[in-house]
């Protein structure tokens, strides 16, 4: 060796040393066991209205991916890029091919919209890919569309559309309206209440249905015309942007004073919190996640760790996608290996415990297990600045959701 | 059908198509004067609903707050429209209208990313004045009673559009600019100062829109796309640059959408459209005299 490569080594050594002296702690551990970093690449809308979600879901992610950093997953860290889909399935889909085939993620994750969802799902199935889905709620994705490659971390409109309907059924109401903006989920929620409505109360009437298209700013004229066929109940199938204007619009007409009304997630804090005041008391509706509810050590943490990081309390989405976080990094420690294959296999009927308690990752169908809260919307001396929702009752995930014999029948199986 | 509910429905129908009408005589306004296909009229809108969100959440008290956010927030659009067309459109009158659509275009995309700065991407909303909460009913007719102050709004913008155009030099002159803007030009009059000042008012009434729609709505990223479309459809079947046109169009829209919910709730969507089909198949240059 000469003199020169010597002096080299030596160089080299001391930045070793020096490198490795002033590294965090968590870097001088053991070789990592995973090898590299895993890789999660995140597909959601972060323009337009439902940017609300989005932002809230990355939210979530990011505050969990940061708490299981601090330890690590088998000496290796949550590495994540997000893309905006911009609520377009054509993108999402471009967007996650992308990721997969160039920045070479381990694990897709994300969207809010259901089209987007099942667009991915299809591709994830092609590549042999785990795909998580965090906030949409197409029954589909795990029902009838779903595969070994996609699973949900959320709620779908099977299990709101029972919970809702078996809600619905305990009150004396026989003549029912149904209005739902036209898209994915607006049907699929809206057809999964009725199919529910009719099997438990079999005699209930469907008196007219309504439908507007996605972004219809002005609610009032369709409410004025269903409240002038006056059915004795109405359910209406919308979220995000649609959502909070029906509630506008309920407020201006005094509809839900009128008109006993039920739409799942109406009692959302991301719905009711831009609301204020403005929005009317007396929605029935279901959601899976309250900041305030259960009010559990768990849950306080979670909400209090949240509001630190981020100015606000977290909603359903940033639960959903903080859980995700904890699934994968469970998954994985499970798995020992960055192997898909693998981290599907452990990923099945594994069970975390989330700010609302043990929730479990169904291994028939790769749909979360976890509990539903229905409540009615109401003004609370709490929070002044906006409403919640009262009367609260939880509702068992295991109640609601399809049997696995009715994913196999869904499936063709 | 009950016969009080058609007509509930109506003046519903009819409130809804004054936001409409006030909207679309501004992009109307600007096409007939300046020959401008503004496709960033929607986004003023927008901005004019955000910064009736913003005035009216400073103000605190509803009714106070709402009154300011009406008189203000069209005032400050008005202002962004001064800018936009004094330092760039200003420029481009002479350009063809391809290149001007997608000039407007641009300045959409922009506009939407600063609104998107400015607020962020969460909802807003305005509480209406408990006074204007709730239905009226009046000869049993019920009505929501902010959509009866909508009601009464769109007939004032359209009087004082009239005296602007018929009672003023300048609406003269803006007048005679869509007819013949040549020979406004000929005649010496400084046309580059009328454009000016057809476009602020173009956009003031975008705002106007904006600032009363926003106490019914959820003030929201994307609601410039719904109305831009809108706006468009009505100043064509109402006739290019006509602003009464505006208003007939307007009338078609908002009725035929809410009385179609009347009658056809599962697929009154489409009867807005389906007019729209009809009256340019009748028409091909819209209802009354297009000044393109």
């Amino acid at each position: 060796m000469t003199t020169g490569a010597r002096l080299l080594w030596a160089l080299l050594a001391a930045v070793a040393v020096v490198t490795v002296g002033v590294a965090p702690a968590s870097q001088s551990a053991p070789a990592p066991q995973l090898g590299r970093n895993i890789k999660v690449g995140v597909v959601d809308t972060y323009s337009g209205p439902p940017a609300v979600f989005g932002n809230d879901a990355l939210n979530g992610f990011r505050l969990a991916v940061n708490e299981i950093n601090r330890e690590g997953v088998l000496g290796a860290r949550i590495e994540f890029v997000t893309r905006d889909e911009r609520f377009s399935p054509e993108i999402g889909l471009s967007v996650a091919r992308e990721l997969v085939l160039q920045e070479r993620v381990d694990v897709l994750v994300g969207t809010i919209n259901s089209a987007t969802a099942l667009a991915i799902s299809a591709f994830a199935r092609d590549q042999r890919l785990p795909f998580i889905v965090w906030i949409s709620k197409s029954e589909a994705i795990t029902g009838a569309r779903g595969h070994r490659y996609v699973f949900s971390t959320g709620e779908n409109t099977a299990m709101a559309g029972k919970a809702l309907a078996e809600a619905m059924a305990r009150r004396p109401y026989s003549r029912f309206w149904l209005a739902a903006e036209d898209y994915e989920y607006g049907h699929a929620i809206t057809n999964s209440f009725w199919r529910f409505m009719k099997r438990i109360k079999p005699e209930v009437i469907l008196q007219g249905q309504t439908w507007w298209r996605t972004g219809e700013p002005d609610l009032v004229p369709y409410l004025t015309a269903i409240a002038s066929a006056r059915p004795e109940a109405v359910f209406f199938g919308t979220g995000g942007a649609g959502m909070t204007n029906v509630l506008r619009a309920m407020k201006t007409t005094g509809f839900s004073d009128r008109i006993p009304s039920m739409i799942h997630t109406a009692i959302d804090h991301a719905v009711l919190r831009p609301l204020g005041a403005g929005a009317p008391e007396g929605v029935m509706g279901t959601i899976d996640y309250l900041f305030y509810h259960p009010d559990t050590p768990a849950n306080r943490a979670f909400v209090q760790a949240f509001q630190t990081a981020y100015g606000g309390p977290p909603g359903f989405p940033a639960f959903h996608a903080y859980n995700t976080a904890y699934f994968i990094a469970q998954a994985y420690r499970k798995a020992g290996a960055l192997d898909r294959e693998k981290f599907i296999d452990a990923l099945e009927g594994l069970r975390i415990d989330s700010p609302v308690g043990r929730i479990e990752m169904r291994a028939c169908d790769h749909q979360v297990v976890l509990p539903l809260f229905l409540g009615v919307t109401r003004r609370s001396p709490r929070f002044p600045d906006f409403l919640v929702a009262t009367d609260i009752q939880t509702i068992r995930g295991e109640d609601v959701m399809p049997t696995c014999d009715d994913i196999r029948r869904a499936r063709g199986q | 059908m009950d016969l009080s509910a058609l007509a509930s429905q109506l003046l519903v129908g009819l409130s809804r198509a004054m936001i409409l009408f006030i909207v679309s005589a501004g992009l109307s306004f600007v096409l007939g004067v300046l020959r401008v296909p503004n496709v960033f009229h929607g986004s003023l809108y927008m901005i004019g609903a955000f910064v009736a969100f913003t005035i009216a959440a400073w103000a605190g008290e509803p009714a106070l707050g709402l009154a300011l956010a009406i008189a203000a927030a069209p005032l400050v659009v008005a202002l962004v429209g001064l800018v936009v067309e004094r330092t760039l459109l200003s420029h481009l009158y002479q350009r063809e209208h391809l290149m001007l659509i997608l000039f407007t275009f641009g300045v959409m995309l922009i506009l939407n990313d600063v609104v998107k700065l400015v607020w962020g991407a969460d909802y807003r909303s305005i509480l209406p004045p408990a006074a204007l909460q709730g239905m009226a009913s009046a000869f049993g007719l019920a009505l929501p009673r902010y959509n009866a102050l909508l009601l009464g709004a769109g007939p004032v913008v359209a009087v004082a559009m009239w005296l602007f155009t018929h009672r003023t030099r300048v609406g003269t002159i803006a007048r005679a600019a869509a007819v013949d803007r040549e020979m406004v030009g000929v005649l010496g009059i400084d046309v580059s100062r009328v454009f000016a000042l057809a476009f602020v008012v173009g956009c003031y009434l975008a705002g106007l829109g904006g600032a009363l729609v926003a106490p019914t709505t959820s003030i929201s990223l994307g609601m410039d796309h719904t109305i831009i479309i809108e706006a468009f459809l009505i100043v064509t079947i109402g006739g290019l640059g006509n602003i009464w046109g505006a208003l007939v169009g307007s009338l078609l829209f908002g009725v035929t959408q809410s009385v179609g919910l009347l009658v056809w709730p599962q697929f009154a969507v489409v009867f807005p459209y389906l007019a729209t089909v009809i009256v340019l198949l009748a028409r091909p240059t819209g209802l009354l005299r297009s000044v393109w």
